[in-house]
């Protein structure tokens, strides 16, 4: 029987993309580095990163399988206007970026609440988180929508580039934010 | 013709989301119990995106083939004969064992070129590759499993398969680095 895949050209193609996506994850990974003061005063808050950053890249995830399936159907026009079927989307991914980011404030508090971790107050975790939320929601739901869009007009699927790419961008794009918001809160 | 709704969007996707929030949360705690090795070795951080970011995309990868294979049918979910299950495998495999090494050996580096000494750098850099490689294997089995799952309960794998990879392999990520720093003794 033939080998029913190509497991070089897997390869190759995985690798290439993964490398890059690896080069933006390390600069993340040093954002988070230069945030070691914060977490070490503020007991608690590293609680919220892993939650912030699986949001973010559900979210955008989500969008952008949306916006590939309605570009490959037809029902999105590849065209930068505010159509109603993008202002649908783009309001639908913030409004639930700023619901799910509220809740995991509250969780986190919940969280060090009952394993006694606690240092930092529910209002400063939830307006952090909020904060964070929001900022790098608006950035990344736009930037979903660019990538989208520009990714149709080459002729790329959307769905195979956008999720991706946003996944390890939402990264780095919500670390810097979570950073920005811890500054501007406390 | 509008097709999309606010209202739907949000309802939809919150449980999911929610559910993803709770588990990351798992994440982030064993983060901040682990804050003494943290704030001892800052450098950790930087490795936690990385690790997490990479199984992320590595389970994504191999559940976008899984789930086009068992739609076009190339694929059955079950595991003897076949042969499409072992390339995607094997490939997996492949692409992990070079990005680990990969980005093992230029985290030595960095860490040596901050001021870390050779043992020490190596012996991070070695948590790293371990940590890569167990989560790896962890990934694996939970995208074929949570594949074939969904798939034989009539659920489309498409929805279900990249959010559960990504927030389990967040949790799984953190506790293989905990794991594999406190094996190698850093």
């Amino acid at each position: 029987m033939a080998r029913a895949v190509d497991v070089r050209s897997v390869v190759v193609q995985g690798l290439s993309i993964l490398v890059i996506c690896a080069f933006i994850e390390l600069g993340a990974g040093i954002i988070l580095v230069g945030m070691t003061d914060y977490f070490t005063a503020l007991l608690g808050l590293i609680v919220m990163v892993p939650p912030l950053l699986g949001l973010r890249g559900n979210i955008n995830g989500a969008l952008a399988s949306r916006l590939g399936t309605g570009l490959n159907t037809g029902m999105i026009k590849p065209r930068l206007k505010l159509s109603q079927g993008i202002k649908i989307n783009l309001a639908s991914s913030l409004i639930l970026s700023i619901i799910a980011s509220a809740m995991i404030g509250v969780f986190s508090f919940v969280v060090n609440l009952i394993t006694g971790a606690q240092i930092i107050g529910l209002i400063q975790l939830v307006s952090i988180a909020v904060l964070a939320g929001l900022m790098s929601g608006l950035i990344l739901a736009s930037l979903t929508v660019l990538v989208a869009i520009f990714a149709f007009k080459r002729g790329w699927d959307p769905d195979n580039l956008t999720a991706p790419f946003m996944a390890t961008v939402g990264d780095f794009v919500t670390i810097l934010c979570i950073y920005l918001a811890v500054f501007l809160v406390i | 013709m509008v097709v999309y709704s606010i209202k739907r969007i949000v309802l939809q996707s919150l449980p999911v989301l929610t559910a993803g929030i709770i588990i990351a949360l798992a994440a982030g705690h064993l983060l901040n119990s682990s804050m003494v090795e943290i704030s001892e070795i800052p450098l950790i951080l930087m490795m936690i995106p990385l690790v997490n970011g990479l199984g992320g995309n590595l389970g994504s990868i191999l559940g976008a083939r899984l789930t086009s294979a068992l739609h076009v049918g190339t694929l059955k979910p079950r595991l003897r004969g076949q042969w499409v299950l072992r390339g995607n495998i094997a490939a997996t495999a492949i692409i992990s064992f070079a990005i680990y090494s990969i980005m093992g050996m230029f985290l030595l580096a960095i860490f040596h070129i901050t001021g870390i000494s050779v043992a020490h750098s190596l012996s991070l850099a070695l948590a790293f590759f371990i940590a890569g490689m167990a989560l790896s294997v962890a990934i694996i089995f939970i995208t074929i499993a949570s594949a074939f799952v969904s798939f034989k309960g009539g659920l489309d794998p498409d929805n279900v398969v990249i959010p559960i990879v990504t927030a389990v392999g967040d949790v799984l990520g953190v506790t293989c680095l905990m794991l594999a720093i406190k094996i190698v003794g850093v």
